[in-house]
This record gives structure tokens, C-alpha cells and sequence, in this order.
């Protein structure tokens, strides 16, 4: 595509997003497309190497996203949550975002606990994943809430990172300048993969991300099954732990008013294991609390609410008309877009079971009843409810997918 | 005392249903009753999260005073007197390294009365049909969360058909990834994304092998 055509491209493809976003009726239902093991497996590479050679990734994802458009991607981009470091470096908002997720190489350099990589501790086309862990005990509750970022720099950071252990040592220092100077790397190397999208059409993924507080004190802090039991044996702490974990947290997420960043993405976890009385209790009131501020100063929130929301969906009205979007996993959302018409954006529908065990024609039927159903008002936008699609499946799914989508997503 | 136990047991309230319990088991003729109380708050617990009464938070809850409590009475009971109502050998399949949902898993069936042999994470299939060999357990489950996890399923129930092993056993597969295609796509027997309705499926098929 010439210049021109590529902007327009690009515009398009971003008014779509922007529509929903707004509860308006686009041309077409904007899609969040696949991501993950399939991007590499896709261009014949491995997924440790995708994982740890930029260029490889780069050209993986401007592979797929050729074949596979769509109007939001995260392909090319491979990594684990990181929020210890984002956090303990919140006072520093040109390191905390780029800090917040871990490539390969990066975690070669700290020696993370809690991440899992493929070609390290993992098969070289296994998915990476994050594990969590238990990196504070119940009597340092009190410590943490005096000074979240203190704790998490003297005593998170040492203890999930190997190379961080001591923090006055010439290993420490060795370590913050080898992982400053990979960071400039993978940077520059991210902003010639955004440039090679923009020339295919595509608007660069550019996003903040924030954390729910409760899900930070579980992935980070005590891990979840403690977190838990925490909830019953010392609410009190919890809950003062919860409040003073908003405002490093809302420092990293406005980041993305300086990033030129439209939305924050918050993926959240804990939701499912709350009862409605537990999550209004002790996750929702902070979530919110962000996503009110953010909004305020200009800035959406797209929240994933993993697993089943379906107990807490009332809760999302309580929000601001046109807060941002919400995106479901195992929620029914033809119940959620009933519910929050209207008010929210509503993003989900895409199964990754049927892509990867269903034939082409049950995609796209699936698609079609879909979209028929979901369709009518604007407001909605088709995304994975898990975005990770494996290694093996089968590419006929994919395309019965993205061209029902052309086929049936138009208004 | 039993419905006192029972009641807390129920309510979440841990320190008064482990004391009631330590209480009980003064008496040397209340351990088994102990022990049946708490399989009976279990069950319950695990019908009211499939009711969606109870969530998550109260199956880690439940799970925590079932192991607090079994910690005192396990040690007083003669080894034959608890009686199992099956064998399963449990896993989270290869190249998945997650753990919660198969932990919350394990200890609703442990106290449902099936010894349970966990292997642990991230298992090639190999590793499941030496099990299955040495255990001749009557149920396998495999746990995943990611989305290759199925396949990696589908390797295992292929490995044991290969060695021969899979008529013997009914298969359960369980965790995020998990749907009624997925199971037919793997050749499993059952499949659950959620702890509870993964046990009383165990039950269920158990009770279908007698």
C-alpha cells in the first residue's frame, strides 16, 4: 500500500476500536486477534526463539498479522507479567511501563522466580507462563502499607529476582545496568516493529497497563491461595494493604497519557474467587477508584475480567458511562452485553477450544450466530477469551475465522 | 458436637471448627465421626459452589480447615479404618507449570475418599502411563490451564491407548482449557473446569465402574 492508503488503513482500523469503545455503531464489529504460540509456529519458528530473538518475533508477528488482520494485536509481543519491578520504579514513569512485562533476555539478566520461559526452564515450544509465589509473610503486612514501593524495591525485588538478592552489591548494580541497557535494545527494537505495522496499516499497540491491587498483594506478594485465607484472618490488613497499593499503581498507568496511549489494560484474576460480598469488599472499591481517576484525566480502561464475572456484572455500572471496555473469558456475553448496553463496551465471544478442536465450518457458524446476536447497537468488540492460541492449530480455523468476521462483522 | 463442627465447618470459621474437632477428639470413640463430619462439609461445600452459593475463595477455605483438621485426626486412625472409595492419579499435563486449580482439585476428592497419587506439573505423557502402571489406579485426571495443554492431553490418552493402558481407567480432564469438544476431541470420559463438579463426576464415574 502507498503512504496515504496505509494512513487511512490504519485511521479506519482505529475509529472502528474507537467507535465501540464509545457505544457507537462502527462500520464494522472491530476483533482483537489471536496471539501467542501460534504467531511463532506460524512463521516456522520456535517458541523459545520468538522468545528471545527480537527479529524474530518482529517478523512473526508482521507475518501474521498480514494474513490474520486485525484491529488490536499483541502478537510479536512475548513476555510474563513483571509488576514487582514496575512497581518498586513507580516514581520513575520512563522505566516503570517498559518494566512491567519480561522478555527472555531480560529474565536471563534478573533471574525472575516467578516466570517460566521456553528454552530455559521450559521445552523450547512450550508457552511462558507465570507462576507466582509466596515473597512476604503475614507479619510484614504492616511494613507494606507504611510504603508499598519501599517494600517492593527493598524486599520483593531481592527476593523474586536471583541476580538481586543483595542490593548493594556490585551484582545488583551490574544486574540494573545490564537489564537498563537490554530494556534500550528491546525498545528500539519494539518501535521498528510498530513502524513495520503502521506500514501494513495497522495502529501500533500501544497501551498502558495497570494492576487490580488485590491481584498485585496475590500474584507478588502472597500468592493466591494465601491470599485467600488472608482475606479471613486479617481483613483489616488486607484491606489497608489494597488502599495503599492504588496510588503506585495509578502513577504507572497514567503513564499512558505520556505514551500516547488511548486505553490502560488491566488484566484481573481474583474476581473469579470472590464471593459478590468479598469482591465489594476488597477488590472492586480500588479497581474502580482507578479506573474513575484514569478516566478523568482522559484515559479508558480495557479490563480483561478473567474467568467467570458473571456474579460481579452489576457491579461494572456503577462505572461512568463509557468507561472503557470490559472483556470477558468464560462469561457468557450475550448476558454481559444485555446487562451493560448502553453503558460499556462489551469485547469477548472468540473461543480458543473451538479454534483449536473444531472444524472451519463450525467457526464460522459460530461466528455468524455470533455477531447476529451481538451485533445489533455497536458497542462490541470480538476478542479471544484466551488470547494464546498453541502451536498446532489448525490454520484453516484461523482463516474461517478472521473471514467470517469480514463476512458477517459489517453494519 | 458433630453439627456444631459442621456449622463451622460450613461458615468458614476456622479456628472454632478445628478447635471443636481437637474437642471431639478427646474422646477416643469421636474420630471417625470427626472424620465423617468433615467428608460432610466437604460434600456440602463442593454442592454449594456448584450452586453458586459458595465461590473460589470458600473451596481454599474449606480446603485448608479439611487439612487442619485430617492433621490431628489422620495420626489417631488405624491405617485399614478409612475407607477409599477409589484411586486416581492426578497431573497437570506437559509444559504447563500451574498448580492451584489441581490443588484445590486434590484435596476435595482426598476427602471425598479417593487416594490420590500427585504427580505434579508439567508432565510428558510418559510419565502418566508409568504411573497409571504402577498405581492401575481406576481414574486418571490431567489438569491444564493454557491452551496447549490440550493437545499435550491428547499425546497422553494416545500413549496410553499405545501402551494398552487407557480401557482400564476412566479419564477426567480438568482446568480452564477444558470443554465437552475438547473431551471428545482427546478421548476422555468426563471433563470439569471447576473443582467441585470435577469430584462429584469422579464419584459418579466410580460409582458407574462397580
Amino acid at each position: 500500500m502507498a503512504g496515504k492508503d496505509v494512513q487511512k488503513a490504519a485511521q479506519k482500523r482505529l475509529k472502528r476500536l474507537q467507535d465501540a469503545a464509545e457505544l457507537k455503531v462502527p462500520d464494522r464489529v472491530p476483533m482483537m486477534g489471536f496471539a501467542g504460540d501460534i504467531v511463532a509456529a506460524y512463521a516456522g519458528f520456535t517458541n523459545y526463539e520468538v522468545h528471545f530473538d527480537f527479529d524474530k518475533a518482529r517478523q512473526a508477528a508482521v507475518k501474521f498479522l498480514k494474513d490474520f488482520p486485525s484491529e488490536m494485536t499483541l502478537a510479536g509481543l512475548f513476555g510474563v507479567n513483571n509488576f514487582v519491578p514496575a512497581l518498586a520504579f513507580s516514581d520513575y514513569p520512563d522505566l516503570a511501563q517498559g518494566l512491567s512485562t519480561i522478555s527472555g533476555p531480560i529474565n536471563d539478566i534478573l533471574k525472575v522466580s516467578y516466570a517460566r520461559f521456553p528454552g530455559r526452564e521450559l521445552s523450547e515450544n512450550s508457552s511462558s507462563q507465570f507462576i507466582g509465589g509466596t515473597y512476604m509473610q503475614p507479619h510484614e503486612y504492616d511494613e507494606y502499607i507504611v510504603d508499598p514501593v519501599k517494600f517492593s524495591f527493598e524486599k520483593i525485588l531481592p527476593r523474586t529476582s536471583k541476580n538481586l538478592e543483595n542490593l548493594n552489591s556490585p551484582q545488583a548494580m551490574a544486574t540494573m545496568v545490564r537489564a537498563g541497557m537490554e530494556m534500550a535494545r528491546q525498545q528500539n527494537n519494539m518501535h521498528n516493529m510498530f513502524l513495520d505495522f503502521m506500514e501494513l496499516g495497522f495502529t501500533p499497540p500501544v497501551m498502558g497497563f495497570g494492576y487490580a491491587p488485590l491481584d498485585y498483594i496475590g500474584d507478588f506478594l502472597r500468592d493466591i491461595p494465601n491470599l485467600i485465607l488472608d482475606l479471613r484472618k486479617y481483613p483489616d490488613k488486607v484491606k489497608a494493604a489494597v488502599e495503599a497499593t492504588v496510588e503506585p499503581i495509578y502513577k504507572l498507568a497514567i503513564t499512558a497519557k505520556t505514551m500516547g496511549s488511548p486505553f490502560v489494560f488491566f488484566p484481573i484474576h481474583l474476581n473469579e474467587y470472590l464471593s459478590p460480598q468479598l469482591y465489594k469488599e476488597f477488590f472492586w472499591p480500588t479497581l474502580k477508584e482507578l479506573i474513575t481517576r484514569l478516566l478523568k484525566e482522559g484515559i479508558k480502561s480495557h479490563v480483561f475480567f478473567e474467568g467467570r464475572h458473571d456474579a460481579h456484572l452489576e457491579t461494572i455500572l456503577e462505572l461512568p458511562k463509557g468507561w472503557g471496555i470490559a472483556a470477558f473469558e468464560k462469561t457468557d456475553v450475550r448476558k454481559a452485553k444485555k446487562i451493560l448496553e448502553g453503558h460499556t463496551c462489551v469485547s469477548g465471544g472468540l473461543k480458543a477450544s473451538m479454534m483449536i478442536v473444531g472444524t472451519p465450518e463450525d467457526n464460522e457458524r459460530y461466528i455468524m450466530e455470533l455477531l447476529e446476536e451481538l451485533k445489533p447497537g455497536g458497542g462490541f468488540i470480538l476478542s479471544p477469551d484466551v488470547l494464546a492460541l498453541p502451536r498446532e492449530t489448525p490454520i484453516e480455523n484461523l482463516k474461517a475465522v478472521y473471514e467470517a468476521v469480514e463476512k458477517y462483522g459489517y453494519y | 458436637m458433630t453439627e456444631q463442627l459442621l456449622k463451622y465447618f460450613i461458615e468458614m470459621n476456622e479456628k472454632k471448627a478445628v478447635n471443636t474437632a481437637r474437642e471431639m477428639m478427646t474422646n477416643p470413640g469421636e474420630v471417625v465421626k470427626v472424620l465423617d463430619t468433615c467428608k460432610e462439609a466437604m460434600d456440602l461445600v463442593g454442592a454449594k459452589f456448584e450452586n453458586e452459593e459458595f465461590f473460589l475463595s470458600e473451596l481454599i477455605c474449606a480446603g485448608d480447615i479439611f487439612n487442619q483438621i485430617m492433621e490431628i485426626v489422620l495420626p489417631q486412625l488405624k491405617k485399614d479404618s478409612v475407607r477409599k472409595v477409589g484411586t486416581m492419579v492426578l497431573g497437570t499435563v506437559s509444559s504447563d507449570v500451574h498448580t492451584i486449580g489441581k490443588d484445590i482439585f486434590k484435596v476435595m476428592a482426598e476427602a471425598s475418599g479417593i487416594r490420590v497419587f500427585d504427580l505434579g506439573v508439567d508432565l510428558p505423557a510418559e510419565i502418566f502411563v508409568e504411573a497409571v502402571k504402577k498405581h492401575n489406579p481406576d481414574l486418571l485426571g490431567m489438569s491444564c490451564l493454557i491452551t496447549s495443554g490440550v493437545e499435550a492431553m491428547k499425546v497422553t490418552v494416545d500413549a496410553l491407548k499405545a501402551a494398552g493402558s487407557r480401557d482400564n481407567i476412566k479419564i477426567i480432564i480438568g482446568g480452564g482449557r477444558t470443554s465437552e469438544s475438547v473431551m471428545n476431541y482427546i478421548g476422555a470420559d468426563a471433563w470439569a473446569d471447576d473443582a467441585a463438579r470435577g469430584v462429584r463426576l469422579c464419584n459418579e464415574l466410580l460409582s458407574a465402574k462397580e
